[in-house]
């Protein structure tokens, strides 16, 4: 048993969080298009993040609008007025935790603010903001 | 022991009067996954609102839900779809509330706004612009402003209480 459950440590030890599998993913993605593509970016994360235009509702938002401008803070859904947590996850233990859920919020949030999916690279670029915060 | 009778009776009646306004008008929400999925962007609206016909409505264009995109996984979506036919309005006529609502339905089911829902629209009918449009309300949409029990499920006039105007009263 112990002899099974060592390599099985080590070997979970190796893959990493779920956001560096993911952001590793999308990187190998990004190389397939520009193969000299180095590292994501976390000012133009920023751009991305903070930037506005017109959205899905026809409105001019930016992530900002419901994310607020400080992630260590929680914030306002922009048309509902819920309450959103935090998105930094050195404030809130949760945020980028799992596969599923960032995939779903990046689809939706890209489809909201910028009426388009985000590319890979953006993706990287906005995903490394939100992690600098 | 014909004045103890009658206190007994005077008392009960003061007990279900006050029991009367603990009970939901609607079924409240007991789904995770829904609260979890539906509950991050608005109030988490009980199924109970809107009949199964408005929901399954409501559900085949999550591409484009009031002007967001509220896309599901497919095994939440089958989840949360059938979450909300097993718990619609009519299926819960128990609730004052829900009976109402399908009730007041004029169509089979065209209505996906809670808000344009015939029930609602006449029991939201006397209230000031200003109270609904104002900064911390925002919309007819955002029920728990003014409901203080609305997560309950208790829709019911004594628990109005309209932030920067106080207790409604009609």
């Amino acid at each position: 048993m112990k002899n099974l459950l060592i390599p099985a440590i080590i070997a979970s030890l190796s893959f990493g969080s779920v956001i560096e599998n993911y952001l590793t993913d999308l990187k190998n993605e990004v190389i397939k298009e520009k193969p000299n593509f180095k590292s994501f970016d976390i000012k133009r994360g920023e751009e991305i993040f903070t930037s506005k235009h017109i959205g899905k509702k026809g409105k001019e938002i930016s992530c900002s609008s419901c994310h607020g401008v400080d992630l260590t803070k929680s914030h306002e859904n922009f048309f509902t007025a819920k309450v959103i947590e935090p998105l930094s996850p050195n404030t809130n233990k949760k945020r980028l935790t799992q596969k599923k859920e960032i995939d779903k919020w990046l689809k939706r949030n890209f489809n909201d603010v910028y009426n388009r999916e985000g590319t890979p690279k953006e993706k990287g670029d906005v995903l490394s903001f939100i992690m600098s915060k | 022991m014909k004045t103890i009778f009658i206190f007994i009776l005077l008392i009960s009646s003061l007990v279900a009067s006050e029991y009367k306004s603990k009970v939901a008008g609607v079924a409240p929400v007991n789904n995770s996954l829904y609260i979890k999925e539906c509950g991050a962007c608005h109030f988490a609206y009980q199924p109970g609102l809107l009949p199964s016909n408005s929901w399954k409505k409501m559900m085949s264009n999550l591409e484009s839900h009031f002007g967001a995109d509220a896309t599901l996984a497919q095994e939440d979506f089958v989840a949360i779809s059938q979450y909300l036919e097993q718990n619609s309005a009519e299926k819960a006529y128990a609730y004052k509330r829900s009976y109402k609502i399908a009730n007041s339905m004029r169509d089979d089911g065209t209505i996906i706004a809670i808000s344009k829902t015939p029930y609602f629209i006449k029991e939201h009918k006397g209230i000031p612009k200003k109270y609904i449009e104002q900064e911390s309300v925002k919309g007819l949409f955002n029920c728990i402003a003014c409901h203080t029990t609305a997560q309950k499920g208790i829709y019911s006039e004594r628990d109005i209480l309209i932030p920067n105007y106080g207790r409604w009263d009609d």
